[in-house]
């Protein structure tokens, strides 16, 4: 039953690791703007070809 | 997502030839008959020359992917070219004040832009670089309409980038707000402790899960310590980081002498932390972490849905929201820019079209006609003549003038409001909620309890006594109370703002649903600037000679002229040698007939100098120049106002507060009803101190208003709710925006405010409930961490769906 002491010990570290990327993903402002990225990643590239528009 | 501010409407393009209706390829709007064509693609139309230049910026740019992303997406072009406009942005006191980053080599500044509203928009303007080599880099944030722009000092600067989104009609708004403003830093904080909680709250559960089982026993025995030691380890950033906001809340009502709900709320997570270190240190039980990081998850998550904010409107704008940051002051060695901070009595200014007077001053030289609508809200400008005091506010109309400074910027007739003591920070106390009000009976109620059980255990089982103790304080934790009036409100502002009334923070429907008077202003708020009455003083025009006015003000693009030819309808008539002299009047040669429309003066008509107290705007009409009587324009009252104010006057007692003489007050009367007051000329001061007299009787007093003569009166009144026509317009500092296309709707909006109060109350009640189940167990000393561990979410999760369902119930009842 030890080998309970070693899941636990790696589950701990996995959520700790999901709880860094939010805070990471808090501090770079992801949740400051949350609608204009949505849009932009739509927006084509280049600008010289014929786009359909969105 | 639904686009705060919607695009505008698609045109089916129809073919030119065949259609009345051609749509602007820039702005979609109607184009004149003949439509500015491009010499080389023909097959586009424009409507104005402003429209076809950033066009032709675009399409030189190649950057004419911005029409095909959303189909007409610019405005049209409103803006006049103006020599010097941005000279000011080159000062090094304004530069400094702006840029947030500086460095020979990089510049970063952010600029509000409240034109923006599509995709079209985002997409132009994050490439800006294309139209300017010195430009880095422009990122949007479509949701607060800002700009952050990064550009090369040594290849561009400030002004041209500022010109260059001018050029393209999207022009950024500078104004003295912005100088030193701090840059705008949402909180974080909240998402750190949710994610904290968050993350606490799922591992300690997990852990506790052992408890809950009773299969699970050896599990128990083997690794109890260990589960507990590690819960207690979990749950030490929750209690550090997470839950810090209640208790510094909690200790700042009581530092204010006023227990707030916060106070039992720390109280019960004292508690709840101290007996569950207790009871892992001495190995008695697992402690009740999961139930202490689970409430700690849930209250946080009731103040991120009460949070709901519109980043896009502000509610705290004072005049310097509105003022230029810079002025042109006239000195002997010629025009200068300044600063308008260091603006100082006896200076000389000159003032353009279109710009704003900064500082109460005399007319000098030329004419002033002065718009007052953000001051006022009358949207017809005012003529003032050489000598004549001019109040700072205005934005002149018509040919640039000269003017003497009387006053500081800051002392003026107007700005001196924000000198009263109402515009201190802080100035209102602590607000008096329902959930605070109700929390402080609460603490009351909990501690007599708990010393009850602890006398009523003493003497058989010390032991025991112990533990009911602990177990009512964590008990009476009123979580569940603090769910009810989050959830409850943060529905209602989500309902509200649909029906575009944006309110501050939530706590604006609670005063809303206690308010007893209602105060309105008049122009502007109960007039409709689109609505107008007109009438002809004189002996009446023939039919023909009316077609002749009709042609001559359908030129004109005054607002007075463009009131009198919606009146007058159109007209075939041709005119030759047509003339505007701005502030004055138009005049031309219709039909053979010489026809001058303007002021008396204007057209030389005699006018006795009482007439020009009445509060109609008059145009005079001169026939071969003859003048022959005047048409009087008047601003007519909202549609639906008769009934509105019928409605209102059932529960509510009106007054009126009006800068405006009397002469209408046998219809205000009449629409207001006997007992209502009604104030005439009153200063934006008297308005404020009517506003005051009335708390002092105590009333809770709900002041409608749009202009900045109101913002005293709007920020002392319980709640404030400023009237807007387009919501990207100036709005003073207020609680509430309010389109003016849902005025009609304020009645509804009033009975929907208390509804939710009892909506409120009905969840309280619902929360006592779980607390008395809790408390009746508690007292027993039957309280176990699993009998907290099932109670708790269940009352949470239910008093949150129960307050939700019902708002939403409420709205749709009331058709909201």
């Amino acid at each position: 039953m030890t080998i309970i002491f070693l899941l636990i010990g790696i589950s701990l570290i996995v959520a700790l690791l999901f709880l860094g990327a939010f805070l990471w993903a808090v501090r770079s402002g992801q949740y400051e703007d949350t609608y204009t990225p949505a849009v932009r990643m739509l927006f084509d590239e280049t600008d010289d070809t014929e786009t359909k528009g969105s | 997502m639904r686009l705060p501010t919607p695009c505008p409407p698609v045109t089916t393009t129809a073919a030119p030839e065949t259609t009345t209706r051609v749509a602007c390829t820039h702005c979609g709007d109607d184009c004149p008959d003949e439509p500015i064509a491009l010499s080389g693609q023909p097959e586009l139309h424009f409507c104005c020359q402003g429209c076809k230049a950033v066009y032709e910026l675009l399409d030189a740019s190649n950057l004419c992917t911005y029409y095909r992303l959303d189909e007409q997406p610019g405005q049209r072009v409103k803006t006049v070219e103006l020599p010097g406009r941005f000279d000011y942005l080159d000062l090094e006191s304004v530069q400094s004040q702006l840029l947030a980053f500086r460095s020979p080599t990089l510049a970063r500044l952010t600029l509000t832009i409240p034109q923006m509203h599509c995709a079209s928009c985002i997409w132009l303007l994050e490439n800006l670089f294309k139209l300017n080599a010195g430009i880095r880099e422009s990122r949007v944030n479509f949701l607060r309409k800002e700009l952050t722009v990064s550009y090369q000092p040594a290849t561009t600067s400030l002004k041209e980038v500022v010109t260059l989104l001018a050029a393209i009609n999207y022009e950024p708004q500078i104004t003295l707000a912005e100088l030193g403003a701090q840059p705008h830093a949402a909180s974080r904080t909240l998402y750190y402790q949710l994610g904290v909680a968050a993350f606490g709250f799922g591992n300690v559960m997990l852990l506790a899960f052992p408890d809950y089982f009773s299969f699970t026993e050896g599990l128990h025995t083997a690794f109890g310590r260990f589960f507990g030691g590690l819960s207690l380890l979990l749950a030490l950033p929750v209690l550090l980081v997470s839950a810090r906001s209640f208790y510094q809340s909690a200790w700042q009502g009581l530092r204010q002498r006023y227990i707030n709900l916060d106070f039992p709320i720390s109280l019960g997570l004292t508690a709840l932390f101290v007996t569950s270190v207790f009871d892992v240190l001495t190995q008695r039980g697992p402690g009740y972490f999961d139930s202490f990081t689970g409430l700690v998850f849930f209250m946080l998550i009731g103040k991120w849905v009460q949070q709901h904010s519109y980043d896009a409107l502000r509610f705290d704008r004072d005049f310097t929201s509105y003022f230029p940051v810079a002025v042109t002051l006239l000195t002997k060695a010629g025009e200068q820019s300044v600063s308008v901070k260091e603006l100082q009595a006896g200076q000389r200014i000159r003032v353009r079209h279109q710009e704003i007077i900064p500082a109460d001053a005399v007319l000098l030289r030329g004419v002033g006609l002065i718009d007052y609508s953000f001051v006022s809200g009358e949207s017809v400008p005012v003529a003032k003549a050489v000598g004549e005091v001019v109040y700072a506010g205005g934005r002149q109309v018509g040919e640039s003038v000269e003017l003497e400074v009387v006053r500081e910027v800051s002392q003026g007739y107007l700005t001196q409001l924000w000198n009263n003591p109402a515009f201190e920070k802080e100035a209102r106390p602590t607000l008096e909620t329902y959930a605070n009000h109700v929390g402080r009976y609460f603490v009351a109620l909990t501690l007599t309890l708990a010393i009850g059980s602890v006398l009523y255990w003493y003497p058989k089982d010390p032991q025991m006594a112990l533990r009911a103790f602990t177990s009512v304080l964590i008990i009476a934790c009123p979580c569940a109370l603090s769910l009810a009036t989050p959830f409850a409100m943060g529905a209602a502002l989500r309902v509200l703002g649909r029906r575009q009334l944006y309110l501050k923070n939530a706590a604006v429907i609670e005063t809303l649903s206690r308010a007893d008077t209602l105060v309105f202003d008049k122009t502007g708020t109960l007039t409709d600037a689109h609505r107008a009455v007109v009438s002809f003083c004189g002996p009446a025009l023939s039919s023909e000679d009316a077609q002749r006015v009709a042609a001559l003000v359908g030129q004109s693009t005054h607002p007075l002229s463009q009131r009198l030819a919606l009146h007058l309808g159109p007209s075939a008539f041709r005119i030759d040698e047509y003339t505007e002299i701005p502030g004055q009047g138009i005049s031309g040669v219709v039909a053979g007939t010489s026809v001058r429309v303007g002021s008396a003066a204007f057209i030389g008509a005699d006018v006795p100098s009482e007439a020009s107290e009445e509060r109609s705007s008059k145009v005079y009409v001169a026939l071969d120049g003859q003048p022959c009587g005047h048409y009087a324009i008047q601003s007519d009252y909202r549609e639906n106002l008769p009934t509105l104010l019928k409605n209102l006057g059932q529960r509510y007692r009106l007054a009126l507060l009006t800068g405006d003489n009397d002469a209408d007050i046998i219809r205000l009367r009449q629409l207001f009803g006997a007992e209502a007051e009604l104030r005439f000329q009153q200063s934006p001061l008297e308005k404020l101190a009517f506003v005051e007299a009335l708390q002092q009787q105590g009333r809770r007093v709900v002041m409608v208003g749009d202009g900045l003569n109101d913002a005293g009166a709007l920020q002392r009144a319980d709640v404030g709710i400023a009237l807007t026509e387009t919501l990207t317009n100036f709005s003073p500092a207020c609680d509430a925006i309010l389109e003016a296309s849902s005025f009609g709707r304020l009645a509804t909006i009033l009975r929907f405010a208390r509804d939710c109060r009892f909506i409120v109350l009905a969840t309280f009640g619902l929360s006592f409930c779980y607390n008395g189940i809790g408390l009746s167990l508690a007292v027993q000393g039957l309280l176990t961490p699993i009998a907290s561990a099932i109670l708790m979410p269940i009352s949470s999760l239910s008093v949150m769906a129960f307050a939700t369902l019902l708002v939403r119930y409420a709205a749709h009842r009331r058709q909201l």
